[in-house]
């Protein structure tokens, strides 16, 4: 199934991309997505899927759009 | 007294006389500098129901015990004074040199009071206060203005001035820094221009008495190395503030179009990405290591310095997407003194007024000329319009009338930051509980929504998360006068600043101790708004009507058909009240004001609201 990754702030330069689509198995979680792209998974972060908080164990669908952020704090 | 330099100068325009007035330990532990010194300043001083923008309004610069001395970020002070946008208890920080050079001078705060016969530029040199004439850079810029006093004083002096904005006495004009900052944006550049006061200009050359001056110098220098390459591992200022546009765009709490929309398919136009390559300079206030002023070109060749709060409002908020153009509005808002959030704001509602038949204009959404346009004529409060806009939103809406009020994006009378809080309940809150409108600066619980409990929920954790935040953000941060980007940011501990405290002062506190003193000042700026509001009630505290609206819910994205309910707004209002101690107007009670160390300041707001 295909799935858009979408990293935030300085995520795009440490992990080297700013948005790709990638085809991962059915089934998929949201925690094994971010293994996937190689994000370090000690980095605090919030993921999304499609706009909502997900948590890492959650399995992902066909189409689905995930933002992998930093924590920000609003300034 | 290490820690405070005892003093505070008091200045009076009309007679141009100065004296130095002590201050005892009692008052320095009980209020600690900021925030704290200038609400208890201007609780005990100002009459209720003065004219902010008169001559019985004072202007307040205060510095904490930690402010000027180098550690991690300690270039700040905090602006204040009763709000011209608010009617109430206002202020705001910025960095400047001011926060080191007025300590050295001896001062922990200046207190500004009349009003000078003609423009004033005030020069502070230790025990030296100058009335000089500023006839020549009255109606210039905040740039120009900086170049002449640069010119007269060289680099290394505090500043702080208005632009024409202040000097028009536009309702949201800030006040300026050398350092291209820009703070006090519930009006203090107009209560500047309101006293033809055009700059304050400060020089010291004393010590500031430290209880271990070696040892705070070694940890302060110590830890901004410590930050600064923290800052690098994570990578935070690579985008900066602006970093977070992006995500609210993901998650529907982007403003766009008046905060009609929550997210734009060109929004990355204007995200951190590109502002990064954009990139020509960057900049930072003193004492910062992780600095976050990013400059680019704006689209007349001019160094514009950008961060997310302008870029959302004066870009997105008003459907412009072209970054040079947003540079652009911004470089006009800081040269002219004008908030860039209520600046975006006030022309996104005018715009949106004129969209729905409120009022008729020639101005619209995605245009950045007529924005340009507009701004000028809001600095000099130039025709009818520049005249009406140059009052805010909220008295704009009250002028046009025909149900335009539902456009103005305030609360209390302060435009709301770019947040965009449709359905974010506790952002709302913390909007809504906010003690000068609805600034950003206190609480900000996004993530925390998001994360670690349900964007539905109106539930006590998020009054509770809003009053955690208020504690550190809303208070330690300004009356120790510190910048809380290292915590917030790159998550810096918290524990370092009892131990800067100890180090200045002697005085070995924990965080909970400090929590009180949040909660004492909070309390203090609640009775400043009783007393000029006697008839208030907890309606002052809810955040825009247009959030509420079904009509105005989202069509699409994550949030598609959402928005807040008042009934369970109002529950989460009062899980805040109760949690706080205040009673159902939202009014701290008797048992808390006792218990907070303020009674006494309740017995003299109770002569004109009436406590529980």
């Amino acid at each position: 199934m295909k799935i858009t990754v979408k990293l935030i702030g300085p995520f795009v330069q440490v992990f080297g991309f700013s948005e790709k689509e990638l085809d991962v198995p059915e089934g998929t979680t949201a925690e094994e997505l971010i293994s996937l792209v190689s994000i370090d998974k000690s980095r605090p972060k919030i993921v999304t899927r499609n706009g909502r908080a997900v948590v890492p164990d959650e399995a992902l669908a066909e189409g689905d759009r995930v933002v992998i952020s930093p924590i920000y704090s609003g300034g | 007294m290490n820690g405070w330099t005892g003093q505070i100068l008091r200045v009076n325009l009309t007679a141009k006389t100065f004296n130095k007035e002590s201050f005892t330990e009692e008052f320095a532990r009980k209020w600690i500098g900021g925030r704290g010194f200038a609400a208890k300043i201007l609780f005990d001083e100002l009459a209720p129901g003065i004219d902010p923008l008169g001559p019985d309004n004072k202007f307040i610069v205060a510095l904490g015990p930690i402010a000027g001395i180098p550690a991690p970020n300690t270039g700040k002070a905090v602006v204040a004074g009763k709000s011209p946008s608010t009617g109430g208890y206002g202020d705001g920080n910025l960095g400047t040199r001011v926060a080191e050079q007025l300590r050295k001078a001896g001062y922990d705060a200046l207190i500004v009071e009349g009003k000078a016969a003609g423009p004033t530029m005030l020069y502070i040199e230790d025990d030296r206060v100058e009335f000089l004439p500023a006839d020549a850079v009255w109606g210039k810029g905040t740039y120009e203005t900086n170049d002449w006093i640069y010119a007269k004083y060289g680099k290394g002096v505090g500043v702080l001035n208005i632009g024409q904005a202040g000097e028009n006495l536009v309702r949201y004009a800030v006040v300026r820094s050398l350092e291209g900052r820009a703070g006090g944006r519930t009006g203090m550049g107009a209560v500047m221009g309101s006293k033809l006061l055009k700059a304050v200009v400060v020089k010291g050359t004393k010590p500031i008495p430290q209880a271990d001056p070696d040892g705070m110098k070694k940890v302060g220098m110590d830890d901004l190395r410590e930050v600064h390459r923290i800052d690098k591992e994570a990578g935070w200022s690579i985008q900066s503030t602006n970093g977070v546009l992006a995500w609210c765009n993901e998650v529907a709490a982007l403003p766009v179009r008046n905060f009609r929309k929550t997210h734009h398919a060109d929004a990355w136009k204007v995200d951190g990405e590109r502002l990064n390559n954009a990139r020509i300079a960057t900049y930072g206030c003193p004492n910062c290591t992780m600095r976050c002023g990013i400059t680019i070109h704006d689209d007349e060749g001019r160094e514009s310095e950008l961060d997310y709060e302008n870029i959302g409002l004066l870009g997105p908020n008003l459907e412009i997407f072209d970054l040079p153009q947003v540079g652009s509005l911004n470089y006009l808002c800081d040269d002219y003194g004008i908030d860039t959030m209520s600046g975006g704001c006030t022309l996104s509602f005018y715009a949106d007024a004129i969209d729905h038949g409120a009022v008729a204009g020639d101005y619209g959404f995605n245009d950045a000329a007529g924005s340009k346009k507009l701004l000028g004529m809001i600095a000099r409060r130039e025709g009818e319009i520049g005249n009406i806009l140059a009052e805010g939103s909220m008295r704009a809406a009250r002028k046009f009338g025909h149900g335009s009020e539902a456009y103005a994006m305030q609360v209390k009378g302060l435009e709301v930051a770019a947040y965009n809080c449709k359905f974010i309940p506790g952002m709302a809150l913390a909007f809504g509980v906010s003690p000068i409108g609805a600034h950003h600066k206190e609480s900000w619980v996004i993530t925390f929504e998001l994360k670690s409990t349900s964007r539905e929920s109106y539930g006590p954790e998020k009054a509770q998360k809003v009053i955690d935040l208020q504690r550190i953000r809303g208070g330690l941060f300004e009356y120790i006068v510190s910048c809380r980007f290292p915590w917030i940011e790159i998550g810096w501990g918290l524990e370092n600043y009892p131990k800067y405290f100890k180090l200045v002062s002697g005085l070995d506190w924990t965080l909970d101790d400090f929590w009180t003193i949040s909660d004492r000042i909070y309390s203090m700026i609640k009775l400043f708004w009783l007393r000029e509001y006697p008839g208030t009630d907890r309606k002052l505290d809810y955040p825009p009507a247009v959030w509420f609206d079904p009509a105005n819910a989202d069509t699409d994205g994550p949030i598609a058909g959402r928005h807040l309910e008042y009934d369970k707004y109002d529950g989460l209002l009062q899980h805040y009240y109760d949690l706080r101690g205040y009673d159902r107007r939202g009014i701290p009670t008797k048992a808390t004001l006792e218990r907070l160390g303020v009674a006494e300041e309740g017995r003299a707001a109770e002569k004109y609201g009436k406590l529980t």
